[in-house]
This record gives C-alpha cells, sequence and structure tokens, in this order.
C-alpha cells in the first residue's frame, strides 16, 4: 500500500460528518468516526441507528449526501464502489449478498478476480478449509444453509486480501464452533496488518475479539472507548441495550 | 486462467469430436435442401450464442439483438457492390467495427440503468433501423439490396460453420473458463456485491455486449451473402430477435451448450413445419409453446436437465428487468 510516512500516522478510516438521509429518514446525521491501522473496532448501536448505511457509504455502494471519507489517507466520498474496493477496502452485506447461481469456490474465484488473481485458487482451496466449506465447494450458493451463507460471504472479504474490512453481523446465525473458526480468522489477519470495523449485536464477540467500541444511536456516533468503560458508562448501555434488539 | 479440476470429461470431449466429424462429412453426405437447413441451423446455433453472452451470462435481456445481425448484413452487402467491390472478407471486420460502434453508443448509456430500459433501447434501436434502412438510397430502400451471387453450398455451410465453431470457442474460453466469465456472471447474480468486490460493472457489461453485438454481425455477413439479397424486414426484423431469445430459453439460458440445442432444434421444427403445410403460422404456435414448456416446467432449459447444479439465471434476468440493475 502507499504507506508513506504521513499516512502511516493516520488511522486507516476517517470518517467526518457523514449525512445520508432517505426521504425524512436520517439514516446517518454526521457520523464521526476513526479506526485505526491493525485496530479491530466494534461498531455497535440499537436496530436502524445506521450501521449498515455507514457501511454501505463508506465502500461506495450508496453516494453520501455530504461528508468526508478518508481511507488509507485518500479521500473516497462518493467515489464508485469498485474503485474503493480496488483501493483495499472489502465489506460484507448483512443479508447475504452472494453470486447465487455459481458455486461455493466461484464465489471465493469472483471476489479475487479483480485485483490479486495469482495463486487465487490456492486461497480459495485455503478459505474453502478454513470455513468448513469443502464438502459444498461445488455447490450453488443458494443452495446453502443461512450460516453457511454468512461464512461464504466472509470469505469473499477475506479473498480480497484487503487492508481494512468492514463485517456486518457476519457470525448472526452462525454455529458456536464456525464463530469461533471467524474470530481466530480475525485476529490472525490483524497481525498480518488488516484492520477491522465490525457491526455485532452479540456483547459477547463484541468483548472478546474487538480493541475498541464505538457506540451509535440515531445516525450519530455517541461514545467510543474500551469495552469496559463502555459497560460501565450506565447511559451508553441504556441506549445500547435499554431497547429491543 | 481458470483450470477446472479436473472431473470426468472425456465422455462430453468425445461426444464433441463425433459431433465435429459428423458436421465436417455433412456436406458430401446429403443433398443440396438439407445442406442449406444444416447451414441455417449453424447460423441459428451461433446466433442463439451471441444473444446468449449478454443475455443469459450477464443477465440483460436485448429485445433488438437483430439489429447487429442486419448491420453486419447491410455493411456486407453495401462494400460488396459498386463502387467499392471489395472481397468479402474484407467486409465482415468493417461490419464488426461498424456494429461495435453502434453497441458502444446504444450500450454505454443504458446498460447502467435497470434492464427494464436497456431491453426498450434494443428494441427502439432496431426498429429505427428498419425506418432507416427502408427509407435511405444507398441501402435500397424498402426493395432491399442485391449482392454478387456466389452459388457455392459448401463454401456458405463451412463459412457458418466456422462462424459457429469459433462463437462457441470465444464462448467456451471467455464466459466458461476466464476471470471475465466470473466477473459477467458476478454481476448478473448481483452487481452492488459485484461492485464491492472491485468489478467495474458498467464496463464488463459494455464488454460484453459490444462481443454480443460484433458476433451477431458475422453471422449477419455471410447470411447476406448466401441469401445474395436482404431488405430490411429480412435481417432488422424483430421476429428475428424473438426467435433467437425462444431458442436460447428453450436451449437454457446462461449455458454453453443451451442456445446450440435450442438454435438447432427450433430451426429444424422450422424447417420441417415448412416442408409439410408450406408456410409457417404454425412456427409462431410453436415459440409460443416452447416459452410455456420453459416457464411452467423447465426453468433452466433443456440444457438443465443434464446437469447436476442448477443455474436459474431466467430468475435472475427477469429480475433485473423489473427490479434491481444498474442503480445502487
Ligand atoms: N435504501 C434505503 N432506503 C430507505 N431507507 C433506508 C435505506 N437503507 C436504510 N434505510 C433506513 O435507514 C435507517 C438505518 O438503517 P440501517 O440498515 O443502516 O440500520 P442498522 O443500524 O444497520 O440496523 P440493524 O441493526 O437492524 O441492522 C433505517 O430506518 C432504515 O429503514
Ligand atoms: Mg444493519
Amino acid at each position: 500500500m502507499s504507506a508513506s510516512a504521513q499516512a502511516s500516522a493516520e488511522p486507516i478510516l476517517l470518517v467526518r460528518g457523514l449525512y445520508k438521509h432517505f426521504g425524512g429518514i436520517k439514516a446517518t446525521n454526521g457520523v464521526d468516526l476513526a479506526v485505526g491501522r491493525q485496530e479491530i473496532a466494534g461498531l455497535i448501536g440499537p436496530n436502524g441507528c445506521g450501521k449498515s448505511t455507514l457501511f454501505s457509504l463508506v465502500s461506495g455502494t450508496v453516494a453520501p449526501d455530504k461528508g468526508e471519507i478518508r481511507f488509507d489517507g485518500r479521500a473516497i466520498a462518493g467515489m464508485s464502489a469498485h474503485r474503493i474496493a480496488r483501493l483495499g477496502l472489502a465489506r460484507t452485506f448483512q443479508i447475504p449478498a452472494l453470486f447465487d447461481n455459481m458455486s461455493v469456490t466461484e464465489n471465493l474465484l469472483a471476489a479475487a478476480a479483480e485485483g490479486h488473481w495469482p495463486g487465487a485458487w490456492e486461497r480459495a482451496a485455503e478459505t474453502l478449509s478454513l470455513l468448513k466449506l469443502e464438502h459444498v465447494a461445488d455447490n450453488r450458493a443458494s443452495d446453502l444453509s443461512g450460516g453457511q451463507q454468512k461464512l461464504l460471504e466472509f470469505g469473499r472479504a477475506v479473498m480480497r486480501q484487503a487492508t481494512l474490512i468492514l463485517l456486518d453481523e457476519v457470525t448472526a446465525g452462525v454455529h458456536p464452533n464456525i464463530r469461533k473458526i471467524i474470530l481466530e480468522a480475525i485476529a490472525s489477519l490483524r497481525e498480518r496488518g488488516v484492520s477491522f470495523l465490525v457491526i455485532e449485536h452479540d456483547m459477547e464477540m463484541v468483548r472478546s475479539v474487538c480493541d475498541r467500541i464505538i457506540v451509535m444511536d440515531s445516525g450519530r456516533v455517541v461514545t467510543s472507548g474500551a469495552f469496559e468503560d463502555i459497560v460501565r458508562n450506565s447511559e451508553v448501555m441504556q441506549t445500547y441495550l435499554g431497547r429491543p434488539q | 486462467m481458470a483450470a477446472q479440476p479436473m472431473k470426468s470429461r472425456w465422455p462430453g470431449l468425445l461426444l464433441l469430436a463425433v459431433i465435429a466429424v459428423a458436421l465436417v462429412a455433412l456436406p458430401w453426405t446429403v443433398n443440396n435442401y438439407w445442406l442449406r437447413v444444416a447451414t441455417g441451423a449453424l447460423m441459428w446455433a451461433g446466433l442463439a450464442c451471441s444473444w446468449n453472452m449478454l443475455g443469459g451470462y450477464a443477465g440483460y435481456i436485448n429485445f433488438g439483438h437483430s439489429a447487429f445481425f442486419g448491420l453486419g448484413a447491410y455493411v456486407t452487402a453495401f462494400l460488396m457492390n459498386d463502387p467499392f467491390g471489395l472481397p468479402f472478407l474484407v467486409t465482415i471486420p468493417a461490419g464488426m467495427v461498424v456494429t461495435a460502434v453502434f453497441a458502444v453508443v446504444i450500450g454505454a448509456p443504458t446498460l447502467r440503468l435497470r434492464g427494464a430500459y436497456f431491453a426498450i433501447a434494443t428494441w427502439a434501436f432496431a426498429e429505427v433501423l428498419i425506418q432507416f434502412a427502408s427509407a435511405m438510397d444507398f441501402t435500397g430502400g424498402i426493395g432491399g439490396i442485391g449482392l454478387p451471387p456466389f452459388l457455392n453450398e459448401r463454401f456458405f455451410y463451412f463459412a457458418m460453420f466456422g462462424a459457429a465453431a469459433l462463437t462457441y470457442l470465444v464462448a467456451w474460453a471467455l464466459f466458461e473458463h476466464s476471470r471475465f466469465g466470473l466477473k459477467v456472471k458476478a454481476l448478473r447474480d448481483h452487481e452492488p456485491a459485484a461492485e464491492a468486490m472491485g468489478i467495474n460493472t458498467a464496463l464488463v457489461k459494455l464488454q460484453t455486449f459490444v462481443l454480443s453485438a460484433v458476433t451477431a454481425s458475422v453471422f449477419g455477413a455471410i447470411f447476406a451473402y448466401w441469401v445474395t439479397f436482404i431488405n430490411p424486414k429480412s435481417v432488422f426484423g424483430g421476429d428475428i430477435t424473438d426467435q433467437m431469445v425462444v431458442m436460447v430459453l428453450l436451449g437454457g439460458l446462461g449455458t454453453l451448450w443451451g442456445p446450440a440445442i435450442g438454435g438447432v432444434a427450433l430451426f429444424v421444427v422450422n424447417r420441417l413445419i415448412w416442408m409439410h403445410w408450406g408456410d409457417t403460422a404454425f412456427y409462431i404456435a410453436v415459440l409460443g409453446a416452447a416459452i410455456v414448456l420453459v416457464v411452467l416446467f423447465l426453468p433452466n432449459g433443456i440444457a438443465g436437465l443434464f446437469v447436476r447444479r442448477k443455474a436459474n439465471a431466467l430468475e435472475k434476468a427477469a429480475g433485473k428487468l423489473v427490479g434491481g440493475g444498474g442503480e445502487r
């Protein structure tokens, strides 16, 4: 990557005053946040507070109304999704957005088709075995179980060889054994220099994997800090846990 | 290159070899009538494959594909006549270039939109070309335009055979065994996800569309020289596109061999009906029945009966037509 001395001092992701309204719905209403290099940041908040929308804005899937997004030192707000992806940002979708008619293996290969192609077959094989999907490698993606689809969604992001990965509730509905595999994969990727922003409702998972928690409510970031500090702050816990999840 | 894991592919290769040998030997084993039927069958198999490149692999329904068949035909007719008098083989690349330019002009703005807009734009383009070719002098107007006759049935049989073989080879290499094919199928199945994987979906769609159009123009060029006379309806007509669509749906949308199966089957039925009744009105009913058959019982076409892992490209293409598409 373009790791100039100046860029490496900067966080991998920096968001300032990010707005996106859908008609009258203020999905994000002035989001400010940063994700450090090699950090695993957790993003929590009640349903509908704008977490997934933030992912879509950062990844270019949806264009923001206004605001600044810097990824790896570059301004990317409003850039097309494929260009942002090529800069080294990968994401998963909360509702699995798989290539339904393609096999599991082809889904992984397609994720590598633009970019890091050499060795893609080997990496796809490794990813299949990491995620325990070998036995369904030739199955159509839409024939997978819900949990397996989540795994494949995660596997595709891994195949991108990104520097920042945005994970949207990637372990929701996944068997605890497999969840452990994902958590281990996240930790080992971080060792290799990858940063993560992780949307998660499971507080146990947040506690075990995240370095820092960012709390959103009603389209804004309300606070961020270490898990223990956030938990101690009863007001935040009310925001987050006081509502039906 | 994406080398597939080696399964047992010998039976398939053997079948392909047998078919190839039979096709090469055909001109010495059948009479001229059936040789012409075989030439036509190869043309339709190739045209159906060209339509399937975009419709099946990318999920964008082209309702005006005859426009590109007709452009190839008219460019060849125009350039072979006075004052140019160019040799046939030179006119083919000329037609391909003209076709590519038109495909870019039509596709670049419309492929970004929902599939329905693209479908309407392509349909309208073919209609405009019919009107244009009917009104202009240099196209021979509504009466059409003749070409220097070359009455060698074997030449045209092998020309169509070569073009069809090349078309299927390109489709096999590009859509079934390359990174490009992965990108095309990915955007068919989920455009925002494909974009998130770094795929420039607008560009890949346009490349696929141009390839599909240019391929059709080659068959148009051979067709024009073969029949020695064309008019706007005979090469731009909507019924040409209709047949390609039904052939692909019947054979199997988004499959390699489906268009060949559907193309040959429907064209042979067409000729048999013509032989028995001397007209092809009943053929329209056959096309309608084929669509009903596919929609109700064979969503993956005839080819879908032979594969274990069922694809449903039909659903995706229908989805693009009414709902999702390039917008995000
Ligand atoms: N494309 C869209 N069009 C209209 N409204 C939208 C769109 N996307 C999101 N919204 C609305 O924006 C708000 C924020 O949605 P978002 O999906 O970002 O929430 P979230 O924090 O991810 O919630 P959850 O925890 O349930 O996944 C919601 O009210 C949602 O209905
Ligand atoms: Mg969400």
